[in-house]
């Protein structure tokens, strides 16, 4: 049971330093270096409060310093480099890439991405949410919807295999199309454009359960006297609906398609396993992935594109968190 | 409920929408439905074409036990756990503390370190992929659960110490104030004042951090290789590289893989739903 006893011991001595840090730093703080007693115990413990948030964000800032900070700048000094690193090339990588038509595929049907997974998702989410809402088994029905999100993209991918599959038995698409009469079996990843849409639609699959779940949290939210007062009024379900309830959930739909958006320029795995970007099914983080290993230039140069298209939503979001905290 | 529209309309329409949703629900899930029927057939029901039908003799027990006894497959698990677990008590350990610095004390740069957490929440990770392989090779942690776990941890403290924070900043600040006018020092506020009343975030966090690290491909690509550190997810697709053809075997590897997010999910449900909703909407 070695790597078993190894496994216990990472976690002891893990979260036993980390409780250790914070103790003993903490009571060095007060005992040590600013003792609360004496002629300037007063002084002493203003400075210690000062000092103390810092002991606090220490770890987390010294992690995120190493793994997010300096990647950042290393990455895109990295992008000016030549293949090998060893000769600056300038914004020679960035040319070599917008240059290329495989790159300019990978942008276009990024974009489709990002345009229809969020937009589908939240429209779904909110369809589901509003249909369970009043329904007995309404509980169940979100879990099982919601199921898709805990499965790995890579899990759902694989899955998703046998519903795409080339042959009229084991593919369930054609399966379905053999019932219906149609003879010989196709490839649906092989359509050129549309088989895009077929990989989007498995992230759809996985996130409308996420979208489900927030908006139906604040469909519940929404004052009952709104709902009462317009059915009084007379508006039917449709006007209740559009003009009475999605308007109050505005923010909510708002934050839940950007959550998505950014997702959606992240996610790779689903793109990698079911073509590996073949059939023009690329997309830039599956596109980066072919230089890894191979041209880090190139590779670091994708990332930074994908970091300025990101740049702008993380932006609206800081903002939106600033006016939060007034 | 007072008015609930849908049971003014007329009779038929009821009926037809009460009757369309388990069917819509069935079609959602049939992707599931299908390799969970797979997954318990005889290898003979692929080869004699009876795909869709009745299994003609029920094999759960023989194909699982395939996987379990015959594959890597329970290297590949052991490899999840122990990468999962060390991350999560990690995240939790590092942003209850980072939360509650954040949320309970107010000094002038509060602000722009909070900034700085919701940037790394957001940043693409793929920017971070070249060097941070490099680090990992210079650490001399590369193919290694370590590396997989320091990254993991550094990674996920942004996300975590602003759940923290939020969570923090909503609980009674008189609580605090109460404690510090009895002459209780700081450490003690933190772990018998604060830290129990953050046990619904603890668990909402652990909840969902468990799924997104179990299910992480991206780094167990770039950081490992090979059976004795990949965790599962990668696992899965060598598996069913290794049994190309074999759909009963292929469809009870992916369930093995997917199961263990799923059945978090399903125990831990409440604390999962409650997670996601305070990341996303505060």
């Amino acid at each position: 049971m070695n790597p078993f006893l190894q496994g216990i011991i990472t976690i002891v001595v893990g979260v036993g330093g980390c409780i250790a840090y914070f103790y003993f730093s903490n009571l060095f703080l007060d005992k040590v270096l600013f003792p609360a007693r004496g002629p300037k115990a007063g002084q002493n413990i203003n400075r210690a409060n000062q000092i103390r948030p810092w002991l606090f964000l220490f770890p987390a800032i010294f992690a995120l310093g190493l793994y997010l900070a300096y990647p950042v700048v290393g990455s895109f000094v990295r992008s000016l480099y030549n293949r090998s690193g060893n000769d600056f090339i300038g914004a020679g990588n960035y040319i070599r890439l917008f240059e290329s038509p495989e790159f300019r595929t990978a942008f276009f049907n990024n974009i489709l991405w990002v345009i229809f997974v969020p937009a589908a998702s939240t429209f779904f989410g909110l369809l589901a949410a509003q249909l369970t809402d009043k329904l007995s088994w309404g509980n169940i029905a979100k879990s099982l919807i919601f199921m898709p999100m805990a499965i790995s993209f890579v899990g759902a991918s694989l899955i998703w295999k046998f519903v795409y599959a080339n042959d009229n038995d084991i593919g369930l698409i054609n399966a379905i199309r053999a019932a219906f009469g149609a003879g010989n079996p196709i490839d649906v990843l092989q359509i050129p454009f549309w088989n895009n849409f077929f990989l989007m639609v498995i992230l759809v699959w996985i996130q409308t359960g996420f979208a489900m779940v927030i908006l139906s949290a604040a469909l519940r939210g929404i004052p009952e006297e709104t709902i009462e007062a317009a059915i009084l009024d007379g508006a039917n379900p449709f006007q209740l609906f559009f003009k009475i309830k999605v308007p109050q959930i505005m923010g909510t739909i708002v934050v839940v398609w950007t959550t998505i958006t950014i997702l959606v320029l992240k996610v790779f795995d689903i793109v990698y396993t079911m073509t590996g970007g073949n059939f023009d099914t690329e997309i830039l983080p599956s596109y980066m992935m072919k230089f890894m290993f191979r041209d880090d230039g190139l590779a670091t140069a994708v990332a930074f594109v994908i970091m300025v298209v990101v740049l702008p939503v993380m932006i609206w979001n800081i903002m939106q968190a600033r006016k939060e905290m007034r | 409920m007072f008015p609930t529209p849908i049971a003014k309309t007329s009779r038929s329409w009821q009926l037809t929408y009460q009757s369309l949703l388990p069917v819509a629900l069935i079609l959602w899930l049939l992707p599931l439905i299908s390799i969970a029927v797979f997954s318990i057939k005889p290898d003979a029901d692929f080869t004699s074409g009876n795909y869709w039908g009745w299994p003609s003799s029920f094999e759960g027990i023989t194909n699982y036990s395939k996987v379990f006894f015959e594959s890597d497959m329970p290297r590949y698990l052991l490899n999840s756990v122990f990468i999962t677990v060390p991350t999560v008590l990690g995240c939790i350990a590092l942003s209850a503390m980072t939360g509650f610095a954040l949320g309970i004390y107010r000094f002038r740069s509060n602000l722009w370190i909070f900034f700085m957490f919701v940037a790394g929440n957001f940043v693409p990770f793929q920017i971070l992929m070249v060097p941070v392989r490099d680090l990992t090779l210079n650490l001399g942690l590369y193919n290694t659960k370590t590396g997989l776990v320091l990254f993991h941890i550094a990674f996920q403290t942004g996300f975590c110490t602003l759940f923290m924070r939020n969570f923090i900043r909503a609980l009674p600040f008189e609580l605090i104030e109460a404690a510090r006018v009895e002459g209780v020092s700081e450490w003690r506020i933190f772990w018998f004042v604060v830290l129990p009343l953050m046990k619904p975030a603890l668990a909402a966090l652990a909840v969902l951090i468990f799924t997104f690290i179990w299910n992480d491909y991206f780094w167990a690509v770039v950081l490992t290789q090979g059976v004795e550190s990949q965790p599962v997810t990668a696992g899965i697709t060598s598996f069913n590289a290794q049994y190309r053809a074999a759909y009963h075997l292929m469809s009870a590897g992916s369930i093995v893989a997917a199961l263990p997010p799923v059945a978090m999910f399903f125990l831990m449900q409440k604390h999962f739903i409650a997670g996601l909703t305070l990341g996303a909407v505060k």
